[in-house]
């Protein structure tokens, strides 16, 4: 059995690994230098914002759609990386600092978190309920800073109003030479690509097979002797500190407010990864950036609520398309390759 | 000589029902141990005890003399004790070999884990089935692949919970063979109570009534025992009627 041939086959999905993840780098720096040649400058900042949420979805589509754990709360390691850059940014002189500093906030957020969650044995629904639980915490803390009292250091917290002083990345070790849009957005996109490529090759790897294995049967990989809450955490972990680098991106071209953690943002990584496809990692960033640009789309509309064109565009999706576009997509396309099925 | 596995006065209680009742057993190395009892006697609920998915409410188990009573699954299992459920617990969107190379991958590295894994199937006759999808596959396959998977790391001791339930005639013979063939490199524990199936693999057989070790014999005396037939047959504390499972109930 164990011919050339079986070898190659067996090689074959962790090049493919490789090979998506260069292809993601590749296609992150095309547009980095494309993007801002054809974008008006509205645009382009627009577009920002949806990579910064892109990398949000992406987060989620990890730790929900291959580590199995339903996080309701994602908005809260999104808002925390937000606010910590900002609030960073406003102490250090040199803001690309505060980028680490956010990283390391969201990602020991997300330890504690999980930690606490997963060693005691809290599983399915009431993680969900957790993290939700945990998020609105944060929104009512965050939206109570308002008065003088409420700072850290240079930075005030700012109460309902957030950190609209939130500076701007800076060319590194330069400060006060803020990056201009075009840049912020090229580091987003570039982001967003790095994201990517960590995420398929974290799945290829024993970690990642063992967090998908845990997802497929949790007492199966127990009993093969994994401690599941150490991949759960670690997992876990890994999307926090992808959802506080979305945050630090947000805070570069929106500015960070109490809303980062609202129910909104929390309901709305779950539906563009529902939508672009539970259990793939690139439907969720085209969900997220479809969604996006059709509430843009809706939002400019005069006669009717764009809540109301979103609503009826979900449910259709859910209805027609229950396991998102991407994997339904390639499940016809496939059938037209084959032909009608016999 | 210290037993490779051994139970003192185990009991597990829920709420106001002794579901095992100071159970005390000992299974030396390279045994075949059947645990066998009428539906609700207590084996699953003893079995769930072994691998850590319950922790026992009183008594202490020891693993080559060490105590791991109330130790976690994953630690008993890295103890090298492999352990398959009654309901086959499989990862369904993996392919066969992947499951089985996943066994493995904790303990070899992955070309090795690899190869293991090839060998581990043409050992349990069914390497045709390595790159199909295990929610695919029929029931009977799917209990082969638990077991692949639980034999592969060559575990000291396996427990089997009803290995047999949902198995066709010709796949419990099977099975049968198996069971004794792995009882040459491992010491074996099955649940069950398919009195046939039992007859077919067993030496040493525990008899469980009630949470209790009613008897402990070889097969033969076991199987013509006067109150081991009462218990299956559900004369002695079983309501009539109940589900009572018994092909082949004793010799005549």
């Amino acid at each position: 059995m164990a011919g050339p041939q079986t070898l190659a086959r067996r090689q074959a999905p962790r090049d493919r690994a490789w090979m998506a993840s260069g292809a993601a780098v590749l296609l992150g720096v095309v547009a980095a230098v494309v993007l801002p040649q054809v974008l008006e400058l509205f645009a382009l900042i627009n577009a920002t914002v949806f990579v910064s949420m892109a990398v949000l979805a992406l987060s989620l589509a990890l730790v929900w759609g291959f580590g199995g754990i339903l996080c309701f709360g994602q908005a809260a390691f999104f808002g925390l990386g937000g606010y910590a850059y900002a609030v960073a940014a406003l102490n250090f002189s040199d803001t690309t600092f505060a980028v680490p500093v956010a990283l390391l906030v969201a990602t020991a957020a997300a330890a504690v978190l999980g930690y606490i969650m997963f060693f005691g044995r809290i599983s399915d629904v009431y993680v969900g309920v957790i993290t939700l639980t945990v998020t609105l915490i944060l929104f009512n803390f965050a939206n109570s800073t308002a008065g003088d009292e409420w700072r850290i250091g240079a930075a005030p917290l700012g109460g309902f109003n957030g950190i609209p002083s939130t500076p701007l990345l800076n060319v590194p070790g330069e400060p006060g030479a803020g990056l201009a849009p075009e840049a912020i957005f090229r580091i987003a996109v570039i982001a967003l690509a790095i994201c990517y490529a960590i995420a398929r090759l974290v799945l290829r790897s024993r970690f990642g097979r063992v967090v998908v294995a845990i997802k497929e049967n949790e007492l199966r990989a127990e009993l093969l002797g994994y401690d599941v809450r150490l991949y759960k955490l670690g997992v876990f972990s890994i999307g926090g500190c992808m959802a506080g680098l979305a945050g630090v991106l947000f805070a570069n071209c929106v500015f960070v407010s109490p809303t980062m953690f609202s129910l909104s943002y929390s309901a709305q990584v779950i539906i563009w990864v529902m939508v672009g496809g539970l259990g793939t990692l690139v439907g969720p960033i085209l969900g997220c950036i479809l969604l996006q640009m059709l509430t843009t789309w809706a939002g400019t509309l005069r006669d009717i609520n764009p809540n109301v064109i979103l609503g009826v565009i979900l449910m259709a999706v859910v209805l027609a398309v229950p396991r998102g576009l991407l994997p339904s997509g390639i499940a016809l396309l496939a059938r037209f390759r084959r032909g009608p099925p016999r | 000589m210290t037993p490779l596995l051994e139970t003192r006065a185990v009991s597990m209680r829920f709420g106001g029902v002794l579901a095992v009742d100071q159970v005390s057993l000992r299974v030396d190395e390279g045994e075949l141990r059947c645990l066998i009892g009428p539906n609700g006697a207590g084996k699953s609920t003893f079995f769930k005890c072994l691998t850590g998915q319950l922790k026992p409410s009183g008594g202490r188990i020891f693993w080559r003399g060490r105590d791991i009573t109330g130790a976690d699954s994953f630690a008993i299992a890295r103890l090298g004790i492999g352990i398959k459920t009654q309901v086959p617990a499989l990862f369904d969107g993996l392919t066969v070999r992947e499951s089985v190379v996943l066994a493995l991958r904790r303990t070899h590295r992955e070309a090795a884990a690899q190869a293991r894994a090839m060998a581990t199937l043409e050992r349990l006759a069914i390497a045709g089935l390595a790159e199909r999808q295990v929610g695919l596959l029929a029931h009977g396959e799917r209990q082969l692949v638990e077991l692949a998977m639980v034999v592969a790391p060559e575990p000291e001791l396996i427990i089997l919970d009803e290995p047999t339930a949902g198995m066709s005639a010709e796949e419990t013979a099977r099975t049968g063979t198996l069971i004794r063939e792995l009882n040459r490199r491992h010491a074996v524990i099955v649940v069950e109570h398919d009195m046939q199936f039992i007859r077919s693999i067993a030496r040493i057989v525990t008899v469980f009534h009630h949470g209790r070790v009613l008897m402990e014999d070889v097969v033969e005396r076991v199987l013509a025992d006067p109150r081991v037939r009462d218990v299956y047959l559900g004369k002695s504390a079983e309501p009539a009627g109940a589900p009572v499972p018994c092909h082949n109930t004793a010799p005549a």
